[in-house]
């Protein structure tokens, strides 16, 4: 391994890191510091609907295709979003296995399931590529950031899915290439679309929260809606 | 803030208040947003206008969302064209928003259910509907409707006498029809089990949804009264985003609660009013009450679950659906009870689908119905609902909610599905099973003959309207009512016919050519031989009902907006009489 490489490996991914986690705080705490809503009026709905019961359901709405109607009849992209979002797990999880637990993609079968993994995940990143430049609808509500974002995670994927071997034998590019696009990932992340993951929880919990108490979630579906 | 250009005053408050409506679940829906698309297809706007991304529910929210971005946002305040952050300077820029707000949606929350990340477009178009009213940018029957729920206490500026009058007869109809003098609308009355509020629209185009309710209270025995103010549950504040009027309307409901001790509080079918009401007033008025709140439909369940009231379903003999009004049921989970009721009161309950959460607006939500100037929009987009109604294969639409009975109405009439639409309230009364009345040993004074109220026999009455096929339609159904009609087709024919044969009523068109309606209505008013003629006002514009009232005369008698159907008008002309009958 050449200095360069493990620079990027090492301090590089940690500044990184270290970064984001003081951009995440700082962005946490301005989010924190808006007031939350508050509900006066007793609960509605039926008994089995609380704000408890309204914040799981709303969070696990993620893992509930048949949750709502844009996923349940958009199947397959809803399979897309699994393949993606499973997608930047691996990759990310590979950043930290390269440099600190190699041995890890020695274990028959990891390095075949996070090539799978992260391969398929590129190819849905090309098929969001082209609906978000193809598609009217799309067109018009994407930013650069939106554009620029998914190309980076595309590219990004590509390059993981080159390093998944860590092997050096043919040269070290690709594995420079997949460590430089993480960190700059990692530093640019808070400041994009990407850090939706972030708002998530709390977008959720304060809808989940609202719907639990005015009895609409858990949403039970008529079979034939 | 950045100071590029020269920002117009009311850009500038806008900006200036836009902060102090932010709270976390606004501040998580705007940066959550992943434009993923998600929502593009769960909005009824898209679906009856496709290939226009512009209705898309991320784009609307994006044109609230960039301001956001350029003020409140870090990258959307370093890098403006990165995000498509960006500010508003001028007034057309506030109109441009006005537009997409107001106009392109009517805060159904149906995006809302189906977003992935859980963005409350509703709730974001709603805070930036206030932000646009703070500064007086709303559409015109926004601020008339508002105007009157702040100055008369109630959204359709009915009359403290007109109101009581109503109730008086509807009670007087009661009590004809039930042949007991006991039977009793209670007004003001302390200590009760229930107080009862309604929609003003009640009053003025459906008091039989009145007496429909005060004869299951009468069924039930109830321990009942209506308020001779605080009466009005609906709340204009919902649509229009001012949390102010929302919390000075339902705490005004709230202390004449209070102030009669009534220990319930049941409010009548309507969607928005129950909303805010029940689920959002108490946090619009910072205000904690110490009684509790139903929807009527709950009311009415307990009674027949209970045996209070004995029902027929047989009475209710066509086939029915239902539709699940926005604000009952997606933001206040009322789902089930209006089911339950509507299988106990009819035979033949044909589902909707999609239905429950899912249900699609009627497109008159959101104050929608109040706005003219996007009726087109509006009904160009309620197709999607039109073909919804229509492949139920029912012949009658239930919903609880008055602002859906008006949408879909008007949606109805517009696709001609030939539908009627009704109310829970009208299913239950028509299938009341009323125990015999025991006779009392007195026998009670005939009621005073009421004119009119078994028609219009011996009324001479003058319409005018400049559309030929309305003045043929209204003549029609007048004259049908024993009424003699003399038709005016402008204004000046109208004065001069008006003078020369002094007609009992006259009704009247505000929007003719020539001599405008509000232009001969101020004549009328100001002529000795015209002024004590009652009007009733019969418009498609009613954003300019405001023109009327700010006028130096005294108001008209009665007022009935179009497309108006049968019964509307002759019920309102009746009432019209009746009330100039008992002046005189």
């Amino acid at each position: 391994m050449s200095e360069f490489l493990h620079f990027v490996e090492h301090p590089l991914q940690e500044i990184a890191l270290l970064i984001m986690a003081v951009v995440y705080i700082t962005r946490l705490r301005w989010l924190m510091k808006f007031p939350a809503g508050k509900e006066r009026q007793a609960a509605t709905g039926a008994i089995d609907t609380t704000p408890r019961r309204g914040i799981i359901y709303s969070w696990m709405n993620i893992a509930n295709p048949m949750g709502m109607e844009s996923t349940r009849t958009k199947i397959f992209f809803y399979a897309q979003f699994v393949v993606f979002h499973l997608g930047v797990t691996s990759a990310i999880a590979l950043s930290f296995i390269i440099p600190y637990w190699p041995h890890v993609l020695e274990i028959p079968g990891v390095q075949p399931l996070l090539q799978f993994i992260i391969g398929a995940a590129f190819i849905v990143g090309l098929f969001r590529m082209i609906r978000r430049y193809g598609d009217k609808y799309i067109r018009a509500i994407s930013t650069p950031d939106d554009h620029f974002s998914l190309l980076l995670l595309t590219v990004w994927f590509l390059f993981a899915f080159l390093s998944v071997p860590n092997d050096t034998s043919g040269g070290e590019w690709h594995l420079v290439t997949y460590f430089i696009l993480t960190a700059f990932f990692l530093i640019y992340v808070p400041f994009s679309k990407i850090s939706h993951y972030l708002y998530y929880p709390f977008t959720r919990y304060y809808l989940g929260k609202t719907m639990g108490h005015r009895g609409v979630y858990p949403i039970e579906h008529n079979p034939r809606t | 803030m950045p100071a590029i250009k020269e920002r117009s005053h009311k850009a500038q408050k806008v900006l200036e208040r836009f902060e102090k409506k932010l709270n976390r679940q606004i501040v998580g829906s705007l940066v959550a947003c992943v434009h993923c698309g998600m929502c593009t297809q769960s909005c009824h706007y898209v679906l009856a206008n496709p290939g226009d991304p512009t209705y898309a529910p991320a784009y609307k929210g994006d044109q609230i969302r960039k301001i956001f971005k350029r003020h409140f946002d870090w990258t959307g305040r370093v890098l403006p064209f990165w995000v498509k952050a960006k500010s508003v300077y001028t007034d057309e820029q506030l109109e441009e928003l006005k537009d997409v707000v107001f106009g392109k949606c009517t805060n159904c929350r149906r995006c809302t259910i189906n977003c992935p990340m859980g963005v409350d477009l509703a709730t974001f178009n709603r805070m930036a509907r206030g932000l646009l009213v703070s500064v007086g940018v709303m559409p015109e029957g926004v601020a008339v409707v508002s105007k009157d729920q702040w100055e008369l206490g109630n959204q359709m500026g009915v009359l403290k006498e007109d109101y009581i009058d109503t109730l008086e007869w509807m009670e007087e109809e009661m009590q004809m029809e039930l042949d007991d003098p006991q039977a009793k609308i209670p007004i003001d009355k302390k200590d009760c089990d229930v107080y009862y509020s309604i929609n003003p629209r009640e009053v003025k185009y459906d008091p039989r949804t009145i007496a429909d309710a005060a004869k299951i209270f009468y069924a039930a025995k109830e321990n009942w009264t209506m308020a001779s103010e605080g009466w009005d549950m609906t709340n204009f504040g919902l649509f229009s985003g001012d949390d102010d009027l929302g919390g000075s309307v339902a705490v005004r409901l709230y202390e004449k609660v209070e102030e009669l001790n009534a220990r319930k509080l049941v409010i009548s079918e309507c969607g928005h009013g129950y909303r805010s009401t029940r689920c959002e007033g108490q946090n619009w008025g910072k205000k904690d009450v110490n009684f509790t709140m139903e929807s009527s439909v709950i009311t009415m369940l307990d009674y027949v679950k209970s045996g209070r009231i004995q029902i027929d379903a047989g009475k209710n003999d066509k086939i029915y659906t239902y539709h699940d009004s926005c604000n009952f049921a997606r933001s206040c989970g009322m789902y089930e009870e209006p089911r339950e009721l509507l299988k106990l009161v009819v035979n033949d309950f044909r589902e909707m689908y999609p239905n429950r959460s899912e249900n699609y607006c009627c497109t008159g939500g959101g104050g929608a119905m109040s706005m003219s100037e996007y009726s087109q929009r509006r009904l160009k987009s309620a197709k999607v609902k039109a073909d919804q109604l229509k492949a139920t294969g029912a012949n009658v639409v239930v919903t609880s909610c008055h602002n859906c009975v008006d949408g879909l109405n008007d949606l109805i009439k517009h696709y001609k599905l030939g539908m009627e639409v009704t109310q829970l309230v009208n299913l239950v009364a028509e299938a009341l099973v009323l125990e015999p009345r025991v006779a009392p040993e007195e026998i009670p004074a005939a009621p005073e003959a009421v004119p009119g109220a078994d028609g219009l026999k011996g009324k001479k009455i003058l319409v005018t309207d400049d559309e030929p096929d309305f003045l043929t339609f209204i003549s029609t159904v007048l004259e049908d009512n024993e009424a003699e009609v003399i038709k005016a087709s402008s204004g000046d024919e109208a004065l001069k016919l008006a003078e020369s044969e002094q007609p009992d009523l006259i009704t009247l068109d505000l929007s003719m050519p020539g001599r405008s309606g509000i232009e001969v209505f101020e004549t009328l008013r100001k002529n000795s031989k015209t002024q004590n003629i009652p009007v009733c006002i019969i418009t498609g514009r009613p954003e300019m009902r405001k023109l009327i009232y700010d006028r130096p005369v005294p108001p008209p008698e009665g007022y009935v907006d179009k497309p108006a159907d049968e019964d509307d008008i002759v019920l309102n002309i009746r009432k019209v009489l009746k009330a100039g009958h008992e002046k005189s």
